[in-house]
């Protein structure tokens, strides 16, 4: 028995070493602040904010944040430009997609901060819902236009 | 560990969180992300776990499959698959529908296919450490004689 206590404990302190060096070199090592925001908090951020939907195209043309621009990874590409015409360093971006489970937002949020090299990106904590939830205004648009 | 039919399982299971291990540090950011999506421990903490747990999880592989530490690297095995199962089986009732972060960042395989994979996994493990036990017994009994 002690034996396998000495295994035990042998065994987790061998991943301390490694853990702290991807903590400090990994490249995709993550950040210690999260990036979700309540809508409460990115309201007020107010004409400083730029929403950016990151939900399917049909998500989007059924209803979106007012002012929301469009940027999914399936048409990163296409979309990206509409951003960046809409974005200026003194604007926060405010990621969201459907719900509080969805990650979509997250992977759109860390690609804008890595391949666009935009660092006040943040999560809409509750996504889509959150913002329904509050029966806040919506916008309809077909896929692609703000 | 004599018979042959432990050492292919303890081996598939080794090779099992060894792959898992190396999958999750390839994107300890995105991990974080899968972590915090359960919504049930905060952000620094689920940082720290991205950090950590890869590469608990490759020695404990290692140790599987190299034969040392056996019983501890099993008994922790045996933990992370309890609390993996606590955690995957947390989200249907709370509505969420994630990945569950198992093999690295976006990979989906779906509620029910995580939650089965992760019970077959914990069934093979506890059976493993019960023969363990089971053949360790008749020596522990025999030093407590003498």
């Amino acid at each position: 028995m002690r034996r396998a206590l000495r295994q035990i404990i042998a065994i987790l302190a061998l991943p301390l070493l490694p853990a702290v060096a991807t903590g400090l070199l990994h490249p995709r090592k993550p950040s210690w602040q999260s990036d979700e925001v309540t809508l409460a908090a990115a309201t007020a951020w107010g004409s400083d904010l730029l929403w950016v939907d990151a939900r399917p195209d049909a998500d989007y043309a059924k209803g979106h944040i007012p002012g929301a621009i469009q940027l999914n990874e399936d048409r990163w590409d296409d979309l990206m430009d509409g951003v960046l015409d809409h974005f200026t360093t003194s604007r926060k971006i405010v990621v969201y997609c459907s719900s509080l489970s969805c990650q979509t937002s997250h992977d759109v949020a860390r690609r804008l901060r890595e391949e666009a090299q935009i660092s006040n990106v943040f999560v809409l904590r509750g996504g889509w819902e959150a913002w329904t939830a509050e029966r806040r205004p919506i916008e309809t648009s077909p896929t692609g236009t703000q | 560990m004599n018979k042959p039919s432990q050492r292919i399982i303890a081996a598939i299971v080794g090779l099992i969180f060894l792959a898992a291990g190396v999958m999750k540090e390839m994107d300890p950011a995105g991990l974080a992300v899968d972590i915090q999506n359960y919504r049930l421990v905060p952000w620094t903490w689920g940082v720290l776990a991205a950090l950590y747990l890869p590469w608990l999880e490759m020695v404990c592989g290692l140790a599987l499959l190299l034969r040392r530490g056996y019983r501890g690297a099993l008994t922790i095995t045996a933990a992370m698959l309890a609390v993996f199962l606590g955690a995957i089986a947390s989200t249907r009732p709370r509505g969420l529908d994630i990945s569950c972060g198992c093999f690295g960042h976006g990979v989906h395989r779906g509620f029910w296919t995580e939650l089965i994979g992760d019970a077959i996994l914990l069934a093979a493990v506890l059976w493993l450490l019960r023969a363990d036990f089971q053949r360790l017994s008749p020596v522990i009994t025999s030093e407590v004689k003498t």
